[in-house]
C-alpha cells in the first residue's frame, strides 16, 4: 500500500464495487505488521518482520457470492478487483444447488465505530535488543538448571489495522494488537525427544495487548522447572494403556479440548455443511439447541469477544458486528452456536459476531473468539486431593479429532499418577482418547475462578484457501473419564 | 503474469546495500471455487506477492518480508532488514549465501489455459463433478487454479526465475448414511478429469451405505493414493528434515544405509518432476534435484538447507524453506515409486482387511518412531476374500509410518498427485500393507 491510508482505500473499493450495481458489498482494507524472534540457547535463530497490506472486496450479485482481493492499492487495481468480484459472483450463480437458494444476510443496523486494543507498549516498537535479551535470559536460566539438549524461546507480535466498509453504511476502523511468548526445553536421547514448555506449548501463551503482556508471562521464572522436567522425562516410563481411567487435565490442555471438541463443533457454518469437504461437519445439528445434552451439568461454555487481554478479543468482527457474548452450553445443555451474518440468517436470527478473515485477501469465516469453559469451584490441588486413582496430564503435545468432532485423541507433554489424593510418579508420552459427549458427560469436577485461565491458540486452521485464526479459551482444571496410554 | 525481468528487476535497489543480500520474490494469482450442498457458496480470487529480503552483516542476519512489490517497497524492506541485522547477535551456524554458477534443471513452464482460467471455467468443472453423482447425493468440494512466479536474486550473483501453474479439484459425495471422496491435482487445469472424480466419489456412497461397526484392532489394509500420500508427507516432516536428522530427532538418525521398510518402498524428492509443481531452485537459490531418500526400503538420504547441510558435512540438497527457518531443509516434492498392480489386484490380495480412501486430521504421537494418529473418512470399506463387501464406520489409527511401510506387500501402478490437508502434497501410489493398527472407532 503505497500512498493511500486504509480508510481511503476501503472507501475507494466500496465506491467502485457499489457502482457495479451489486446487491451487497463489504470491503476490508487491512495492514498487518508482524514480528517474530526465535532464540535457541544463546543463538538468535530467526528474526523477521513482516508487512502485508491490501483490500478484499466481497459481493452478493445475482444472489451469489463473489470475492476478489489485491495487494495493489492503485485505483486501477482496485477497480479491476471490484470487477473481478462481480465476475466471480456471476460464475457462482452458475451452480446454485437443487433448491436454487440465494445468498442472504441477517437484518441488522450497520455499525459505525472504532476500536483499539488497550495496551501500554506497542510490541512492534520494542527494541529488538530488549526482546533478544529477555529471551536469552530465559534460555540461560533453563540451561543452568538442568542438562537439557537445548532450549528454545520465542516471541511474536501482530499489529492489525482494518478499515471495514459495507454497502449498508457500515464503517469500522479497528486496531488489534496481539502478542505471545514462550519457552521449550528439550531433552534428547535413547530414541526419545522429550519437551517441557512454559507457560504453554507451541510458542507459549498468546494474548491481546502490548509488550507488557509478554513480560507478565515470566518466562525466566518458569524456565528452570521446564528444563528439569524435560530431563526427568527421558528416564520415565511410558504411560500404560488403561481404559475408562480417571483423567485430570490442567487448564491449558482442557482449553485445547474445548477448542477441538466444543468450539469447532458449534460453528454454524460447519453444522450447515459449508466446511464438509475439508475440516468436516459436526455431530451437533442446527435443531439441537435447547435439547442436546453436551456434557455434565458442571459444563457451561460462553463465547465472549470482550474478555480482557484474551487472544480472541476485538471490537468488531469482519462483518462489522460489535463484539459481544453468546451462550454455547449452559449447565450441560447446548444453548447456542457461533454464527456469522449468513448462517444466522439461515436460522432467522442475527449474527453473534464471529466472522473473521485472517487477511485482506481472505473472506470472513465463522471463527472462535474466546470460547471459554466457565469455572466452578476448587483448584488443581483440591481436585487431586479428591481423586483416589487417576492420571493428571499437563500441556498439549498433539491433537486429532474426527470430521464430526466426536472421536478425539490428544497427546500431552507429561502425566502424573494420582493415588489416594497425592501426585505420584511421572510418565512420558501420555495420550488420552474418547468421544465428545461421553467425555464431557463424565466431567465431575471443574476448578474455580482462582484456577481458571484464558489460553491463546494462535494457529487455528479452517477454510479453503486455508486461513489461520488467533483465538482463546478459558478453562480450569477438570476431571473426566477416558482411555489413556494409547500408542 | 509479470515475467522474469519485471519480477527480478525489483531486487536491484536491495542489492546495492552493504553486506550480503538475498531477495526471494514471489507473485501469486490464485482462485478457488468452493461448493457445498451442491452449490457454489464461496468463490475467491486473490492477487498477492511477497519480497523476502535477507541481509547478512558480519554473520548477523536480518529478514524483512513485505507484500509491497514496488521499488520503494523493496527499498524500504531492505533498509529494515539491515536495521534488524545490525541489532541481531551474530549467528555462528549461518552458512552464508549460496554461490552463483550452479547448474539449474528445468521445470515445465506455466500452462496458458490455467494462467487465464476464468471463474466460469471453474464453475463448469464443479458442474461436471455434480453431474456424475447419483440421485439424492449432495456434494461439496473445490476447484482451484494458481499461477506462481518465483525468483531468487543474491549479491553473490544468483539470478533465477521460475513460473508454474497448478490446478486441483476435489469432491465429497454425501449420501444419507455414507460419503465418498475423490480428488486430484495437476500442473494444468486440463489435467483434471473432474467427471471421473464425481463418478468415483458417487460410487463410494453406494458401496459404503449403511456402514457396519468394526472393532478396533490390527487389520491388513489397502490404502488409496491419497492415504499413502499422507503417510509419505508425514515422513517428510518427521524423518527427512536435515536438522532433525543431525540432532537425533529423526527415525533415520544414524541409520542411513539401513533397511528401514519394505524393499518395495522407494521415496524420492524431485521438484523437477513434470508431475509436480516444483521449481529449479530452493529459497536460498540452491539448485534443486532428484534426491533419493529411501531406496528399495533402505534409508539413503535426508533433506538439507545450507545450514544443516554444513553441519552434516554433506552440503545443501536444495531443500531450503524461506528464511528465517530454524527447522532447516524439508522435502516438499515427495514421490513414492509406483509398482505394478492395479487397485483391483491390490484388493484381490486381501483375504480380510480394510480399504481406506482417505485419512483425516493426522498428528504426531512419537516423532522418533514416526508414530502418528488420525481418522479414516469418506470411503472406508471391509474387504473379504479379495473384494469389497461393504462400508464400515470410520476408525482412528495410531501407527508408526515406517513400521506400516515395513509391511508393504504390494504397490499400485497408478500414483496420483493429491493436494495435502493444511499444505503440502505428494505423489504416491496405492499400497497394500500387511498390518495397520486402528485404536478406536467413531459413530458414523
Amino acid at each position: 500500500m503505497q500512498t493511500r491510508d486504509l480508510a481511503d482505500l476501503a472507501d475507494l473499493a466500496l465506491a467502485e464495487v457499489t457502482r457495479l450495481g451489486v446487491e451487497h458489498a463489504d470491503v476490508r482494507a487491512r495492514q498487518e505488521d508482524s514480528e517474530s524472534v526465535q532464540v535457541r540457547d544463546d543463538v538468535v535463530e530467526g528474526v523477521s518482520h513482516g508487512s502485508s497490506s491490501g483490500v478484499g472486496i466481497r459481493v452478493i450479485h445475482d444472489g451469489a457470492w463473489g470475492f476478489a482481493a489485491t495487494s495493489d492499492g492503485s485505483a486501477d487495481a482496485v477497480r479491476r478487483a471490484a470487477q473481478q468480484a462481480v465476475e466471480v459472483a456471476r460464475a457462482s450463480a452458475m451452480v446454485r444447488g437443487r433448491d436454487g437458494a440465494r445468498a442472504q444476510l441477517d437484518e441488522r443496523q450497520p455499525s459505525v465505530g472504532t476500536y483499539t486494543t488497550p495496551h501500554e507498549r506497542d510490541p512492534l516498537e520494542v527494541p529488538l535488543s530488549e526482546k533478544v535479551d529477555h529471551l536469552m535470559s530465559a534460555t540461560a536460566t533453563a540451561r543452568d538448571a538442568a542438562a537439557v539438549s537445548y532450549v528454545e524461546a520465542t516471541t511474536e507480535a501482530w499489529r492489525t489495522a482494518t478499515a471495514y466498509r459495507d454497502s449498508s453504511g457500515g464503517a469500522v476502523d479497528q486496531l488489534v494488537l496481539q502478542v505471545g511468548g514462550g519457552l521449550a526445553a528439550y531433552a534428547i536421547g535413547g530414541g526419545e525427544v522429550q519437551r517441557r514448555s512454559y507457560p504453554n506449548s507451541f510458542g507459549g501463551q498468546y494474548e491481546t495487548g502490548g509488550w507488557e503482556r509478554v513480560l507478565l508471562l515470566d518466562l525466566i521464572g518458569g524456565a528452570a522447572d521446564a528444563a528439569r522436567d524435560a530431563v526427568l522425562l527421558l528416564d520415565c516410563p511410558d504411560l500404560p494403556l488403561r481404559e475408562d481411567a480417571v483423567l485430570l487435565l490442567e487448564s491449558s490442555q482442557l482449553a485445547l479440548q474445548v477448542h477441538e471438541s466444543v468450539g469447532h463443533a458449534v460453528e454454524l457454518d460447519r453444522i450447515l455443511g459449508s466446511e464438509a469437504a475439508y475440516a468436516g461437519t459436526s455431530w451437533v445439528a442446527a435443531t439441537d439447541r435447547g435439547s442436546l445434552r453436551y456434557g455434565s451439568p458442571l459444563m457451561t461454555v460462553i463465547a465472549d469477544a470482550t474478555t480482557p487481554h484474551a487472544m480472541g478479543t476485538f471490537g468488531y468482527d469482519d462483518e462489522g458486528v460489535p463484539a459481544g457474548q453468546a451462550p454455547i452450553v449452559t449447565d450441560g445443555v447446548l444453548t447456542g452456536y457461533l454464527t456469522d451474518r449468513q448462517s444466522a440468517a439461515a436460522l432467522g436470527e442475527q449474527s453473534n459476531g464471529t466472522a473473521r478473515a485472517d487477511s485482506w485477501g481472505a473472506i470472513p469465516l465463522i471463527r472462535m473468539n474466546n470460547v471459554s469453559l466457565q469455572p466452578r469451584e476448587g483448584d488443581l490441588a483440591s481436585i487431586v486431593a479428591d481423586t483416589d486413582d487417576g492420571v493428571l496430564m499437563h500441556t498439549n503435545r498433539s491433537w486429532s479429532i474426527d470430521d464430526k468432532r466426536l472421536n478425539f485423541q490428544f497427546g500431552c507433554e507429561v502425566a502424573y499418577e494420582v493415588r489416594r489424593g497425592q501426585i505420584g510418579r511421572m510418565y512420558r508420552n501420555p495420550t488420552y482418547a474418547g468421544r465428545t459427549p461421553d467425555f464431557w458427560g463424565s466431567c465431575d469436577a471443574l476448578g474455580g475462578p482462582s484456577d481458571w485461565k484464558v489460553w491463546g491458540v494462535p494457529n487455528c486452521g479452517k477454510g479453503q484457501p486455508s486461513q489461520t485464526a488467533r483465538v482463546a479459551h478459558g478453562a480450569s482444571t477438570g476431571r473426566f473419564r477416558a482411555t489413556v496410554g494409547v500408542r | 503474469m509479470w515475467g522474469e525481468d519485471r519480477l527480478t528487476g525489483l531486487a536491484d535497489g536491495a542489492l546495492s546495500l552493504d553486506g550480503d543480500v538475498e531477495v526471494v520474490l514471489s507473485r501469486t494469482d490464485s482462485a478457488l471455487t468452493r461448493f457445498a450442498g451442491s452449490r457454489i457458496h464461496q468463490n475467491t480470487s486473490r492477487l498477492d506477492g511477497e519480497a523476502r529480503v535477507r541481509v547478512v552483516l558480519d554473520g548477523r542476519v536480518g529478514v524483512m518480508v513485505t507484500n509491497d512489490l514496488s521499488r520503494d517497497g523493496l527499498r524500504a524492506a531492505a533498509f529494515k532488514a539491515v536495521e534488524i541485522a545490525s541489532f541481531a547477535p551474530a549467528d555462528p551456524h549461518f552458512a552464508g549465501l549460496a554461490p552463483a554458477g550452479q547448474p539449474y534443471g528445468r521445470t515445465a513452464g506455466p500452462d496458458e489455459e490455467t494462467v487465464g482460467c476464468p471463474p466460469q471455467r471453474r464453475a463448469e468443472l464443479v458442474a461436471a463433478m455434480l453431474a456424475e453423482l447419483p440421485t439424492g447425493v449432495e456434494a461439496a468440494g473445490t476447484v482451484e487454479t494458481s499461477l506462481r512466479e518465483h525468483s531468487v536474486v543474491t549479491s553473490t550473483g544468483i539470478h533465477v526465475y521460475s513460473a508454474q501453474t497448478g490446478a486441483a479439484a476435489s469432491v465429497l459425495a454425501q449420501g444419507p448414511t455414507s460419503s465418498g471422496w475423490a480428488d486430484g491435482a495437476a500442473t494444468a487445469i486440463g489435467g483434471l478429469d473432474c467427471a471421473a472424480f464425481g463418478r468415483r466419489a458417487g460410487e463410494k456412497v453406494g458401496l459404503g451405505a449403511e456402514p457396519r461397526e468394526l472393532p478396533a484392532g490390527r487389520y491388513p489394509v489397502v490404502l488409496e493414493s491419497g492415504a499413502t500420500s499422507d503417510l509419505v508427507q508425514w515422513l517428510g516432516w518427521l524423518a527427512f528434515p536435515g536438522r532433525a536428522y543431525n540432532e537425533e530427532r529423526s527415525a533415520l538418525s544414524g541409520r542411513l544405509g539401513e533397511q528401514v521398510c519394505s524393499p518395495l518402498v522407494t521415496i524420492v524428492d524431485d521438484p523437477l518432476s513434470p508431475r509436480l509443481p516444483g521449481t529449479p531452485f530452493d529459497a536460498e537459490g540452491t539448485a534443486t534435484r532428484h534426491t533419493s531418500l529411501i531406496e528399495a526400503g533402505v534409508a539413503v538420504g535426508v533433506a538439507h538447507d545450507r545450514t544443516t547441510g554444513a553441519v552434516a558435512g554433506s552440503g545443501s540438497t536444495g531443500h531450503a524453506l524461506p528464511a528465517p527457518n530454524p527447522e532447516g531443509g524439508v522435502p516438499h516434492h515427495l514421490l513414492m515409486a509406483a509398482g505394478t498392480q492395479t487397485i483391483e489386484e491390490l484388493v484381490s490380495g486381501l483375504e480380510r482387511g480394510l480399504y481406506v480412501t482417505r485419512f483425516h486430521y493426522l498428528n504426531v504421537v512419537h516423532p522418533v518412531t514416526t508414530s502418528i494418529t488420525g481418522m479414516t473418512r469418506d470411503g472406508t470399506f471391509l474387504v473379504e476374500d479379495g473384494r469389497i463387501v461393504g462400508g464400515v464406520r470410520n476408525l482412528r489409527f495410531t501407527q508408526s509410518i515406517l513400521d506400516a511401510l515395513a509391511g508393504c506387500e504390494a504397490v499400485g501402478s497408478e500414483a496420483e498427485l493429491t493436494a495435502g490437508d493444511f499444505g503440502g502434497g505428494a505423489l504416491a501410489p496405492p499400497v497394500r500393507l500387511s498390518g495397520f493398527t486402528f485404536t478406536s472407532t467413531t459413530a458414523y
